[in-house]
């Protein structure tokens, strides 16, 4: 194998790949990167046995052939050689790394190609094909729910699901749960629900470009994802994601409208002085006001008022601050609704005007 | 400033109590333990037990052939336990750096409080008589620089003793004693020392360092190299951060019935569970210990990411623990079940889940009937009312409350 490749082009894909390998394992051949030349490209690919990552780049190729090297060291390598062309060739187990015009020579020990893992495949007329940024929205709106409480496995990756006419994603940790369902004009087919890992969902997230298709196959243990020059796949989480539809509310007594910016500001300040373990932070409501305060601690209190709409009785929410400024954050209306009936039971948090997604706080003890 | 420790170490402790909730009692020689004429043995005993050679960790069978008109009793951990709180917040009015060990010892640090109390020997006078004054019981208290010292000099005149160990005075006290009094020597290393030759402290001072760690090892030998020393080696530096509670039966027939041990682990889980709501303690390790006729004995343990939630719940993971170290065709001897990593809840609020969990009604109905026995009503889990058939009852039951470090 030998070919030569633009600095710059070759190092951004290593480095997406050495994101996927999983440094805590001992070396083994998943700690490599798969080098395939062929047909002027360069294929690339990585694995931790979940989460799949393939990749192409245009190169000049003098002898087709394949290899894999420890993929840290070829980083790192990557990463100190000026910018410009680089001949990369193999021989007797090495691969030697040239740049072009440079009196530079790395050997790096190589494992034979055929020796990598057989990525997970899936037949291409799985696939369908949905607006990226549509994808990334749904994946923005529900991934920060998602809990990592290992003995709830079920819910350590986001659900999704297929609607009629659209896609559902879930996620929750038991005590909040975030919700957007989406309409797509394209034909979706059939499949049953899975868990996705966030792994693979935070990768699509940073190298999708928002721009264009993305194409989803769903099978029954993997995920496919195809965008752009790349491939990415990933093992789902087997188990019984829990019966959301449950517990949210079908009718909420009270509404609360407020700005959202002052809102969140508001929450910042008063989120300083709030006590860093249980998170408390209370909303003491009344008509046109919501007052946000601190639990009085060693250190001190703090106290916010925020002008809003609300016609109800007085009465005072105890909720884990996180829990709303983490929804909040993937909010870009100018004004929220919040939802609710009573003290000790569940609220919600939509845009408005209202939007295809939701999120929904159990509140805390008040006292 | 001189470091000033006191190790407060309540005399035959279950067999006072017992005493003092009962006059009849006083004077008489009290066992506490197992039934006589089973296999369990003896938990404590009272100082006139012990005239008749009466020990505690004894077999009951012994005991009862040694001393036969002594009063056996079963041991009352919950009224124990109470009585130690009481003890132990009457140490708070004199430092607040206090170090409980274990349900009946403490240390105390002292140090500072003379201008308050008097000189060490004034204190620890009146810390004894402030006990006796308000609980009827005696105490023995040791004072030195550390707390290896302290709890070697606690004991150094029980019952009803005060010894205090002054600088530049340590390797003279630690001559007066026996090489197997000193903490942490025990019956192995002492046997491995009698080898040697070397009966007395004073003689286990001549060996150098380098030769101790070889016979040793080399924790071993330098804990001995401090210890004959009168230097604190170490091993009750450690705050006692976390603990473990636990209890074990013996059965008096061994078992293979899935039912009777079954019903055995329910019962532990539940004691445990209570006794663990009662002290506001919350816990995350779950253990087993399966001793089967042979005699052979395993453990097996699983962490739990948050606190156990109810007595169902310890049951649950212990009983699945079992399957792992019992395969039902030998006969058990011994099961024991225990938490540990046990900590001081520290009252979070509660959030609220959007998901039930199973084990949440059940942790509400403990919670009830835990408040109705504090009233000092019996109330039962109906399935634990004898439905172990009587002749495969457990005999011995004993309860343990311990630092981590003292585990086995």
């Amino acid at each position: 194998m030998k070919f030569t490749c633009e600095k710059n082009s070759i190092q951004k894909e290593i480095a997406i790949a050495q994101e996927i390998i999983s440094t805590r394992n001992v070396l083994s051949i998943l700690s490599n990167v798969l080098l395939v030349a062929e047909n002027n490209t360069i294929t690339i690919k990585a694995t931790d046995l979940k989460v799949g990552f393939e990749t192409q780049i245009p190169a000049d190729i003098a002898e087709e052939g394949s290899t894999t090297v420890f993929c840290d060291k070829f980083l790192g390598i990557l990463r100190s050689l000026p910018d410009g062309d680089i001949e990369f060739e193999q021989s007797n187990n090495r691969l030697l790394i040239r740049p072009l015009f440079k009196k530079i020579n790395f050997q790096l020990k190589s494992i034979a190609g055929d020796k990598f893992p057989e990525l997970q495949e899936i037949a291409d007329d799985q696939f369908f094909e949905i607006p990226q940024k549509d994808v990334i929205e749904m994946v923005s709106q529900t991934l920060f729910a998602v809990s990592d409480d290992e003995t709830r496995y079920f819910m350590n990756g986001v659900y999704l699901e297929n609607r009629e006419g659209g896609l559902s994603m879930v996620a929750t940790d038991g005590r909040r749960l975030s919700y957007i369902s989406r309409e797509f004009e394209n034909q979706i087919p059939d499949f049953e629900p899975v868990i996705i890992p966030p792994k693979v969902l935070q990768l699509l997230r940073k190298l999708a470009s928002g721009e264009g298709n993305l194409r989803v196959a769903v099978g029954e243990k993997n995920l496919f994802m195809q965008f752009d020059s790349q491939r990415i796949s990933s093992s789902l989480i087997e188990g019984q994601f829990p019966n959301y539809k449950r517990v949210i509310p079908e009718q909420q007594q009270y509404e609360i409208s407020i700005n959202k910016p002052q809102f969140e500001e508001a929450l910042k300040r008063v989120a300083l002085l709030v006590e860093q373990k249980s998170r408390r932070i209370y909303l003491n409501l009344s008509e046109k006001n919501i007052t946000l305060t601190s639990e009085e601690s060693e250190i001190g209190v703090a106290k916010e008022e925020v002008e809003c709409d609300y016609e109800g009785p007085e009465m005072t929410l105890a909720l884990n601050y996180l829990y709303l400024t983490e929804p909040l954050r993937v909010i870009s209306t100018e004004e929220i609704l919040v939802r609710f009936t009573e003290p000790n039971k569940a609220i919600t948090l939509l845009t408005k005007p209202e939007q295809d997604f939701f999120h929904i706080v159990m509140p805390m003890q008040l006292d | 400033m001189e470091r000033v420790i006191f190790h407060v170490d309540m005399d035959a402790f279950y067999a006072a109590v017992e005493q003092q909730d009962n006059p009849e009692l006083r004077g008489t020689p009290v066992i506490i333990g197992a039934r006589p004429g089973t296999r369990g043995v003896v938990s404590a005993c009272s100082y006139e037990a012990r005239t008749y050679g009466v020990r505690s960790a004894m077999p009951i069978s012994e005991a009862y052939r040694r001393c036969p008109h002594g009063n056996f009793l079963p041991g009352r951990m919950s009224r124990y336990q109470e009585v130690s709180r009481g003890i132990m917040s009457m140490f708070e009015e004199f430092t607040p750096d206090i170090q409980q060990i274990s349900v009946d010892e403490a240390f105390l640090n002292m140090t500072g409080t003379e201008r308050l109390f008097g000189t060490p020997e004034e204190a620890a006078a009146l810390i004894k008589r402030r006990v006796t004054q308000n609980t009827g019981l005696v105490i023995s208290i040791g004072i030195a620089a550390n707390k290896f010292l302290a709890k070697l000099a606690s004991d150094y005149d029980k019952p009803d003793g005060l010894h205090r160990v002054l600088a530049g005075q340590e390797e003279q006290f630690i001559d007066s004693l026996k090489l197997g009094d000193l903490w942490g020597v025990g019956k192995k290393s002492l046997e491995r020392l009698h080898e040697l030759n070397i009966t007395t402290p004073w003689e286990l001072r001549q060996i150098k360092k380098a030769s101790l760690c070889r016979l040793f090892g080399k924790a071993g030998g330098e804990y001995l190299y401090r210890a004959v020393r009168g230097t604190d080696p170490g091993i009750l530096q450690q705050e006692t951060k976390s603990q473990s509670l636990s209890g074990e039966v013996t059965f008096e027939q061994d078992t293979r019935d899935p039912e009777v041990v079954k019903q055995v682990i329910l019962d532990l889980s539940h004691q445990i569970m209570f006794r663990l709501l009662n002290s506001d303690k919350i816990g995350y390790t779950v253990f087993i210990k399966v001793r089967l006729s042979d005699f052979s004995t395993s453990t097996a343990q699983k962490r739990l990411r948050r606190p156990l939630y109810s007595a169902e719940e310890l049951f649950d993971v212990a009983h699945t623990l079992l399957q792992k170290r019992w395969n039902r065709q030998h006969e058990i001897r011994l099961i024991g079940v225990g938490v540990s990593s046990v900590f001081t809840a520290d009252n979070q609020p509660e959030q609220q889940e959007l998901f039930s969990d199973p084990y949440d009604r059940q942790k509400k109905v403990e919670k009830v009937v835990n408040s109705i026995r504090a009233k000092g009503s019996r109330i039962e889990k109906a399935s634990l009312i004898d439905s172990v058939p009587e002749m495969k009852k457990r005999e011995e039951k004993r309860f343990s409350s311990r630092g981590d470090e003292a585990q086995e």
